[in-house]
């Protein structure tokens, strides 16, 4: 066998079924996404723009009514995002920094202890947080307890519940990236620093913030994107009460069964992520530039 | 007054550790003492020990039987068991084929088309889940495939196949081919190669990767949830449709052989890794 068949052999399967299983579903919503949806749930394959419209303005009322709550919805699912990068980054941020600066086999130790509860079940993990959080939970058990308060705190079924619970499932995700680049700062670097009258805090802004900056950067993106669009949080934690963009584009075919409008806003998550993306990558080959 | 201080600055970044292993074994330990708790009316209320709710989602009876009957039928839960099982097990095989086949290609070859390839073999890992499972259930609708044990399994491998070529290409960078260009050059052919140089080198990466997709294959509930059909419930979406109803204490039971099982396997993967490296 010559080499460029043995290159078509291995290259074949991945490429057929990425485009059979992939690319041909993405394309599939994108068309989707210009559909009319039927009176009961199905299709009417004509050109029909109004599912954007219903969402970025331009339904005029007539056939379909613009509503901002879409509108609000996304930006709400931002905010949501947004904070549960800051949550899990003040919270692994310390952590990583001392896991890396002890002996290494308690290093692989202490790695070993916090990627081990993450590979059970995603709700096996919200269930237990249902379970704390609940107006009987254990939480609420503890607070009464200790005397601080009389009548059980509504916890769950809050934005709290959703965000302590993105955190939790999404804390890998930052923690990871975010030690790989804090462990892989020179010693001497601090060292020089120290050395040189600067502080433990000036050496930390000056030194460690910066170096670590890729890992900040990677775990922020890894956290972001899946909370944004994220629903099973929401739904199980949130209950009615916390909407996000992941929530309507289930109900928009599971309940309403509009799927033309549902996968007009998958495009639109999809588009956001993409750009985000290319941000990323942009901010990334920036800092590479300078350091 | 000063050595108070300096105490409270060196201690913050330990009991900062402190906390934040609280904060992610809690949840999961409190779920597993819960579920020997043998009180039937509030199952937060410590009232003594039992392994009823265990018996109860096996199908054995117990005393529950009169008191409170949660779960609708072992039967479905052992079908959806059998299910993920089914689906894993093959999703983990056409997954770790062609994740390393483009493992292969990319690290060992140059191409025209690399670049699009890198960038292509990511983009079904970072598109949010629900995107990839309403295009999934679209595309199988319109194409008229019922949606069924097989669909879960072809809509599973589309990213899982990223996952394997991700720890196979780790595995395969970290080595050089002069062993294989040896071989050959001895007159072995390509395939005697492969069996006895290449598949034992990378061996370790191939398995890993087979791990790690059978695992977020068992786990899977965004994707599987859009395009499962009526009799293929896999045990995350059959978990998920009793919670959105209400806690109830069988789910405790569950949840624990489930943690307990996924640790135990995450547990020896990780071993062997640390092992063999």
């Amino acid at each position: 066998m010559n080499n460029k068949r043995k290159l078509l052999f291995l290259l074949s399967p991945f490429t057929l079924y990425i485009s059979i299983f992939f690319l041909g579903p993405i394309l599939i919503l994108f068309v989707y996404s210009f559909l009319e949806p039927g009176l009961y749930g199905g299709v009417v394959w004509n050109f029909y723009h109004h599912n954007y419209g219903r969402i970025l303005g331009w339904a005029d009322g007539i056939i379909e009514e613009f509503n901002p709550v879409y509108f609000k919805i996304f930006l709400n699912s931002f905010r949501l995002a947004l904070i549960t990068v800051i949550i899990s980054l003040i919270i692994c941020y310390p952590t990583a920094l001392w896991i890396s600066r002890q002996k290494p086999k308690l290093k692989v130790f202490l790695l070993f202890l916090i990627t081990l509860p993450f590979f059970s079940s995603l709700v096996v993990r919200l269930f237990a947080w249902m379970l704390l959080l609940k107006p009987s939970g254990l939480i609420n058990q503890f607070l009464s307890y200790i005397g601080l308060i009389n009548s059980p705190l509504q916890m769950l079924f809050t934005e709290t519940a959703v965000l302590i619970g993105l955190v939790y499932i999404l804390i890998p995700f930052m923690f990871l990236p975010l030690y790989a680049s804090i462990e892989k700062i020179d010693n001497s670097l601090i060292h020089a620093s120290n050395d040189l009258g600067g502080n433990k805090i000036v050496t930390f802004l000056k030194i460690t913030l910066p170096l670590s900056f890729p890992g900040i950067l990677g775990g922020s993106i890894l956290v972001f994107i899946p909370s944004l669009g994220n629903f099973i949080v929401p739904d199980l934690l949130g209950g009615a009460k916390v909407m996000m963009i992941g929530n309507i584009i289930e109900q928009s075919f599971l309940t309403a069964r509009n799927w033309p409008f549902g996968a007009c806003l998958a495009i639109i998550l999809m588009i956001v992520v993409v750009v985000l993306l290319s941000f990323y990558v942009k901010a990334l080959s920036k800092y590479e530039k300078i350091y | 007054m000063k050595k108070y201080t300096n105490f409270l600055k060196n201690s913050f970044l330990p009991l900062h550790v402190i906390l934040f292993f609280l904060f992610i074994y809690i949840p999961l330990l409190v779920v597993i003492f819960l579920s020997f708790n043998s009180n039937v009316l509030n199952m937060m209320i410590w009232d003594g020990f039992t392994f009823d709710w265990y018996k109860s989602i096996f199908g054995f009876s117990t005393r529950l039987d009169e008191d409170a009957v949660y779960l609708e039928s072992t039967d479905q839960l052992l079908n959806a068991l059998k299910n993920s099982l089914v689906i894993s097990v093959t999703t983990t095989i056409i997954s770790t084929f062609i994740g390393t086949c483009l493992a292969l290609a990319m690290v060992r070859y140059k191409f025209k088309f690399k670049a699009f390839y890198n960038a292509l073999v990511y983009l079904p890992m970072i598109i949010p889940d629900i995107v990839l499972g309403i295009s999934l259930l679209i595309y199988f609708v319109t194409i008229g495939v019922k949606l069924s044990i097989y669909s879960i399994i072809i809509g599973h491998c589309t990213f899982l196949c990223s996952y394997v070529f991700i720890v196979v290409s780790s595995r395969l960078a970290g080595m050089d081919d002069e062993l294989e260009k040896a071989s050959n050059d001895l007159g072995a052919n390509e395939f005697y190669t492969f069996r006895k140089i290449t598949f034992p080198l990378i061996f370790p990466g191939i398995l890993g990767g087979a791990l790690l997709s059978f695992i977020i294959s068992m786990d899977d509930l965004v994707i599987t949830y859009f395009i499962a059909g009526v009799d293929s419930t896999t045990l995350p979406v059959f978990i998920y449709g009793i919670m959105r109803r209400g806690i109830k204490p069988e789910i405790n039971a569950i949840a624990s052989l489930m943690i307990i099982f996924s640790l135990v396997i995450a547990a020896l993967g990780i071993y062997y890794r640390s092992k063999k490296s």
